[in-house]
């Protein structure tokens, strides 16, 4: 098995060897021309040299270049050529050639020349020639829309492929999610994560334009001749009032080949009013459509009727296991630091796996590459500071940030016993370098550290860390092909002590590393094809469990439970090909592959019985590494787009999923005690398949965009639960699961407005998530076999996320959530059988805990938009569940003098005013 | 940076103090305010005697009262063939045969008819004979006592078992009272209280074992009650009668669902439960549910004892009256002033019964001060026995 590993390391390394060689130098001119038009000379100088030429297309269109010239160099070209003509040139010291009737231009630009003029740039003038500073950068941008990129050294016949990077100007960071596209053809083009772009169009002029999330829009006009490249500088969209974000998705909604894809930006983000006034990105996960959760304070989020161990939960490539801090009230990222959020719902592309329902992707930025500067907050509960700058200038970046908890600090002040006892800390740590070593490779760092601690009026103190890490490598063979080489570290653990009580003090520990390795390609061979392929390779460790004594008072049995290993591998190769501008598809094939690993002892059960103790027939033992189960199995991804007209399209999609994780969790809400178990011999992964259809339409010139997305998912062998389960240090936790099936499907309703005073989005969904538990064994059934709703089928769900603007300064937001309370199994009666009294429940999930219902309203006042000066500003002043509404949280039963009662608990029972400053500089 | 956070101290404080004490509520949903009011079935069809039945309703958890049960109802025992069986009405809901013997060729089923109206039956099942209980022995450890069980079958055919016991222990109660208080009036006592009881307890818990796994049908060891250190049925002699049903796999599921759905009470954090009815269903409405699975098998049992003299000597084992010392004191002399009221206060304290006076306490000179007393459950063992001596017992 080992061996199989190593050389699947080496596998990556062979297909990073594949590089291509080939630029070029600088050169002088030569060719014979003969009474060629001007225009043609100029593209032909160009094409031979790094020279741009400029001038007005009208005014050369009657001079035509008769010339024979020997390795001459440029200037000489050009004065041989216009010697006998009213035509002047200048040559500044960017390679550009101005070209104009009458007298030469002067290179040295007047500061007033790029306002936005109708004529272009070709006709400057040097009415006024005066000393020229350096230009502004921002008007360097503008600057650069008007100029025409010469691109490439060919012949300007065939295609050609631009490639490049779209970076934010001020800081150098990439624009991931940008779009780069020309009109007609109508020919595109997205940034990935890494600002990179690769765009083959017919050779030819180009008005290219560039939109993308928080930048403004540009264009840039290139001639485009050959492979070359193109890096665009973008200006950051200021106005964050402004709702700027969405604005990315304008064409994508229609025009995209993606369905079932949320994307939000961390400006969207801050404009949702959250319990404690920070930004909470899996909160604002939750308001989108399809998209649910049990409990207010947890962050177990259920994805189109999936279970909550069915996300697979990325950050910057390294999974996350535990995406939440202090029981889930705050989720583990630190908004300074997050560039944005994907949530691929349906559509998911080959390259991810491992999970069920979903994929987020949770991307941080990469740091400001141009100058020092810092960010931070003060909330009601935490802080939080940023510090970013370049390391070398332009080449590589850093980003640190870090946010902790004083509520620790609070409750010591409190008087109340009960909190003067308890605890609750936390703090996270995160930190990102990336550095461009060349044009071609680039590498990436990030470390992520979080760590929760709380005790409540209790002797028992929880624990719990994540640690992450991951290196990336990206290398540019070609500009038509990349490869991005990931190594990943993911660790959990989690520990529970309780020491009061010196005979019984113990400490119970679980942990869970992943080790991954992955490599990722894209190649694009031509305009109508891209093509993603890679594999990748998970290595898993599990301590399951340990229980042992603290101190040497305690009498405390030690228990452990065996160590568990397994390796994940895969392959994928995925094609989008454009058939028609109408019609794309997208055709996507992953092949998985499980191995649960020794050393296990595996028990086997009798055939046909319901697995208990008693029925173990047999154990056998797995020397360490040896392969004691194998899943394997392909996983279908297509998708189709078929555009009906400008403004509307229809998309499908088929998704096959496989899992071998299972979390195992027997509460309602997750808990950070819960475990992650691996597949073996006695539990089968989990498989998941789901077709969805959408309809989607533009209003008003894309300033409302609409969608109706209806899917049906089915789940096998998803685990769950048989009456009684005992999860934690359990030997053969086999004998208390049971493979479930479930079904889900659903409409979901989507409008957003994308712009103006008023902007937001209002969701709603009908949906159900059911399960089935037909065991072979009467015994292990649950209601009889039949199909019964799952803890999380909230059927009706509806969400408005609302800002209104009253200026520059002040804009308020609304959040307004409506969902049918989630399924409970309630006790309905008690009887006696048996010489005991017992209590008869409902079938499995057959009621409902009242209806939930949330108002929360905030305000951002900004501080003034100067842009010069030491540190921007901004207050938000918010109340969560404005009505005082008492959501449920959780009910349970106690029995009290033989009786026996219910009891509800809320947790956000009143309204809960904010105040939230945060700062940048 | 402390200045914006300064003014906003108090709110902070108020926020955490409400999240972290939330608001709880009494949940009451109509499910639970209305219960169900369904028939409970308890007991099985006893192939080779006596089958008995208890009839009760379900009622709401919240209550604090007895099941209700279920009288004058017709109940019979039926074969496929039409034989019937009739019970007879007991006390309390419970209904009884005449001792039977059921063909264990034939599938027999329970048919009952309230006196309302409805009409239930249970599924037909066959019968299955219980094989005798090999052994019913006991081990001493750190912990208590031990009871363990050992069976087989010889032809394989019981495989699913289940076991009841129920448990006599003798009570000696501490104190021997010398007087009474009848009729507002201190006296010799006429009817002196016991000096012995027999306490008698059924199990409350399921406990059932199957053999599939195994290659033979034998249950070894079968631990079927555990007695701490600390139990008073252990002081003097205590005696445990095991009974064995063998079950069908069906029943088996019954009553292993059964143990795990309701031997812990639903919350949050709780396993969760499942609905559970058994065999029984109304013959008119199939909505109107009925609880319990009657199984037809013979019943095989085996009584043993334990004297207080069989258990390890040093073990310090406790009589149930420790707390009971010592006794209390009822002065009938003080306080003065103002001059006491004997009567008044004899009265006061032992009015009702619930508390009994023991011995009279004299003075130095024999002047009555008072009674020594405590309350009944320490005086009289009636309240925690019969004082009836069991046949059984030696």
């Amino acid at each position: 098995m080992k061996q199989a590993y190593t050389a699947f390391c080496a596998l990556f390394f062979m297909l990073l060897c594949l590089t291509s060689a080939g630029q070029q130098a600088e050169k002088t001119i030569s060719g014979t021309f003969s009474h060629l038009p001007f225009e043609e000379f100029a593209r032909q100088l160009e094409a031979q040299s790094s020279y741009r030429l400029y001038f007005d297309p009208a005014a050369v269109d009657s001079l035509f270049v008769t010339l024979q010239v020997q390795e001459q160099p440029v200037a000489t070209v050009l004065y041989q050529a216009l010697r006998n003509t009213a035509f002047r040139f200048a040559i500044d010291d960017e390679h550009r050639v101005f070209v104009s009737a009458g007298l030469a231009p002067n290179t040295a630009l007047p500061n007033d020349f790029f306002q936005p003029r109708a004529d272009g740039p070709a006709v400057a003038q040097a009415d006024e020639p005066t000393a020229t500073g350096p230009v502004g950068r921002s008007r360097y941008v503008s600057a650069s829309e008007y100029k025409i990129y010469d691109i490439g050294a060919g012949s300007g016949s065939g295609r050609a492929t631009l490639a490049g990077h779209i970076r934010e100007q001020k800081s150098g960071e990439p624009v991931i999610g940008a779009s780069i596209y020309s009109e007609s053809p109508n020919i595109g083009a997205t940034t990935d994560q890494f600002g990179y772009f690769s765009l083959t169009l017919p050779a030819g002029r180009y008005d290219l334009k560039i939109r993308g999330l928080g930048i403004k829009n540009t264009r840039r006009q290139v001639v485009l001749r050959g492979d070359g490249k193109l890096e665009i500088e973008v200006e950051e969209d200021i106005v964050t009032l402004k709702e700027v974000v969405i604005e990315a998705e304008k064409d994508k909604n229609v025009s995209g080949m993606q369905m079932g894809l949320e994307k939000l930006d961390i400006k969207t983000m801050r404009q949702v009013p959250t319990a404690f006034g920070e930004t909470d990105i899996l909160r604002v996960i939750m308001t989108l459509p399809g998209v649910k959760t049990v409990g207010e304070g947890s962050t177990g989020l259920n994805v189109r009727g999936g279970a909550t161990d069915q996300n697979l939960i990325l950050f910057n490539d390294a999974t996350i296991y535990n995406p939440a801090h202090l029981f889930g009230f705050f989720s583990a990222f630190n908004p300074d630091i997050l560039q944005g959020v994907e949530l691929y719902k349906s559509a998911i592309p080959a390259k991810y796996g491992g999970r069920l329902s979903s994929v987020l992707d949770i991307t941080t930025r990469e740091g400001n590459k141009k100058k020092f500067g810092g960010a931070g907050g003060i909330g009601p509960l935490t802080s939080r500071l940023t510090l970013e700058g370049p390391l070398v200038k332009d080449k590589s970046s850093f980003i640190i940030s870090g946010r902790a908890s004083y509520s620790d600090w609070i409750l010591k002040q409190l008087s109340d016993k009960n909190f003067s006892q308890s605890s609750a800390a936390f703090y996270d740590i995160t930190a990102h370098i990336s550095h461009e070593i060349n044009e071609k490779n680039s590498i990436y760092a990030t470390g992520y550290f979080s760590s929760d601690k709380f005790r409540l009026a209790s002797d028992t103190t929880y624990h719990y860390t994540n640690q992450n890490a991951s290196v990336k490598w990206r290398h540019n063979f070609t500009n038509q092909f990349y490869g991005v080489l990931t190594g990943t570290y993911s660790h959990y653990d989690y520990d529970v002590t309780s020491q009061q009580n010196e005979v019984t003090a113990s400490q119970l520990k679980y942990a869970i590393n992943q080790e991954g390795l992955k490599a990722d390609f894209s190649y694009f061979p031509n305009s109508r094809h891209t093509v993603d392929f890679g594999v990748s390779s998970l290595l898993y460790n599990i301590s399951p469990g340990s229980f042992t004594p603290l101190g040497t008072a305690s009498l405390v049995k030690t228990d452990i439970l065996p160590q568990e290993k397994a390796l994940e591998s895969a392959l994928y190769v995925s094609d989008r090909f454009d058939i028609t501008p109408r019609f794309s598809v997208s055709a996507g094939l992953r092949y998985s592959l499980f191995q649960a690993l020794g050393p296990r002892s595996v028990y086997q059960y009798a055939p046909g019985e319901s697995r208990s103790e008693a029925t173990i027939i047999d154990t056998v033992k797995y020397g360490s590494n040896k392969v004691l189960a194998t899943y394997h199995g392909p996983e279908y991804r297509l998708s189709a787009r078929y555009s009906l007209n400008d403004r509307s399209s229809v998309k499908a999609s088929y998704t096959r999923t496989r899992q071998y994780i299972h979390q195992l969790s027997n509460t309602a809400s997750v808990s950070p005690t819960d475990v992650w178990k691996l597949s073996d011999a006695n539990i089968r992964p989990q498989i998941g398949d789901q077709v969805s259809v959408g309809y989607y339409r533009n209003f008003k010139s894309n300033t409302i965009e609409a969608s109706v997305e209806t899917y049906y998912k089915k789940l096998y062998d998803f685990v769950d639960y048989k009456s009684g389960a005992t999860l934690v240090l359990n030997h053969h936790i086999e004998t208390d699961i049971i493979n479930a099936e479930g079904r889900a499907y659903g409409v979901e309703f989507f409008v957003k407005k994308l712009t103006g005073k008023l902007n937001g989005w209002v969701g709603y969904t009908y949906s159900r998530s059911l399960v089935q538990v037909n065991a072979a064994t009467t015994a292990d059934m649950v209601n009889g076999g039949n199909y019964y709703p799952s803890n999380f089928d909230k059927p009706h769900d509806f969400t408005l996320v609302g800002n209104y603007r009253f200026s520059r300064r002040f804009s308020t937001s609304l959040n307004v959530a409506y969902s049918t309370g989630r399924p409970i199994t309630l006790p309905l009666a008690k009887y006696y059988v048996g010489n005991s009294l017992r209590v008869f429940y409902s079938d499995r999930n057959e009621y409902r805990v009242p209806d939930y219902y949330r108002v929360d309203l905030a305000l951002n006042i900004e501080g003034s938009h100067k842009v010069k000066k030491l540190a921007h500003s901004s207050w938000t002043v918010g109340v969560y569940n404005l009505t005082g509404r008492r959501n449920p949280y959780s009910i349970y039963f106690k029995s009290v003098n033989g009786q026996i009662k219910g009891y509800q608990l809320s947790i956000f029972g009143n309204p809960i005013p904010t105040v939230t400053y945060n700062f940048k500089f | 940076m402390s200045a914006p956070f300064f003014p906003a101290r108090r709110a902070l404080l108020w926020c955490l103090a409400l999240l972290l004490a939330g608001c709880t509520d009494p949940y009451l949903p109509p499910a639970i305010t209305s219960p169900p009011n369904y028939l409970v079935v308890d007991g099985f069809l006893n192939s080779q005697g006596v089958t008995t039945i208890r009839l009760s309703h379900t009622y709401a958890i919240a209550s604090g009262a007895t099941p209700p049960v279920e009288t004058k109802a017709t109940l019979n025992i039926e074969d496929e063939a039409g034989t019937r069986y009739a019970l007879r009405e007991g006390v309390n809901g419970t209904y009884a045969s005449a001792a039977l013997t059921l063909n264990t060729t034939r599938n027999y089923r329970l048919h009952i008819n309230t006196l309302t109206g409805k009409e239930y039956v249970s599924d037909f099942v066959p019968v299955k004979t219980t094989p005798p209980i090999d052994n019913v022995s006991w081990r001493a450890d750190n912990a208590g006592v031990n009871i363990y069980v050992n069976a087989h079958d010889a032809t394989g055919a019981t495989q699913y078992y289940r076991w009841e016991y129920v448990e006599t222990w003798e009570i000696h109660p501490i104190y021997s009272p010398s007087v009474e208080y009848v009729n507002n009036r201190m006296r010799d006592i006429v009817v002196p209280f016991p000096t012995t009881c027999w306490g008698n307890a059924p199990s409350t818990i399921v406990q059932i074992d199957k053999t599939t796994a195994l290659s033979q049908d034998v249950v070894a060891n079968y631990r079927v009650r555990q007695l701490p250190i600390t139990s008073d049925r252990l002081s003097r002699q205590y005696s445990i009668l095991v009974q064995q049903h063998a079950l069908t796999k069906e029943e088996y599921a019954y009553w292993e669902l059964l143990r795990k759905n309701t031997e812990s009470i639903g919350t949050l954090f709780d396993p969760q439960p499942a609905q559970l009815t058994g065999n029984v269903h109304s013959f008119s409405t199939p909505s109107d549910l009925a609880l319990g699975f009657i199984g037809a098998h013979s019943l095989t049992e085996q009584r043993i004892f334990i004297r207080r003299s069989d258990l390890p000597a040093a073990w310090r084992v406790p009589n149930g009256y420790e707390s009971c010392l010592p006794p209390d004191s009822v002065f009938i002399d003080r306080p003065k002033p103002p001059t006491p009221n004997p009567a008044a206060i004899l009265q006061s304290h032992f009015t009702g019964g619930a508390f009994l006076p023991i011995d009279p306490i004299y003075g130095q000179t024999g002047n009555l001060q008072g009674y020594t007393a405590k309350s009944r459950d320490c005086i009289d063992c009636r309240t925690r026995g019969t004082s009836v001596k069991p046949s059984f017992w030696p």
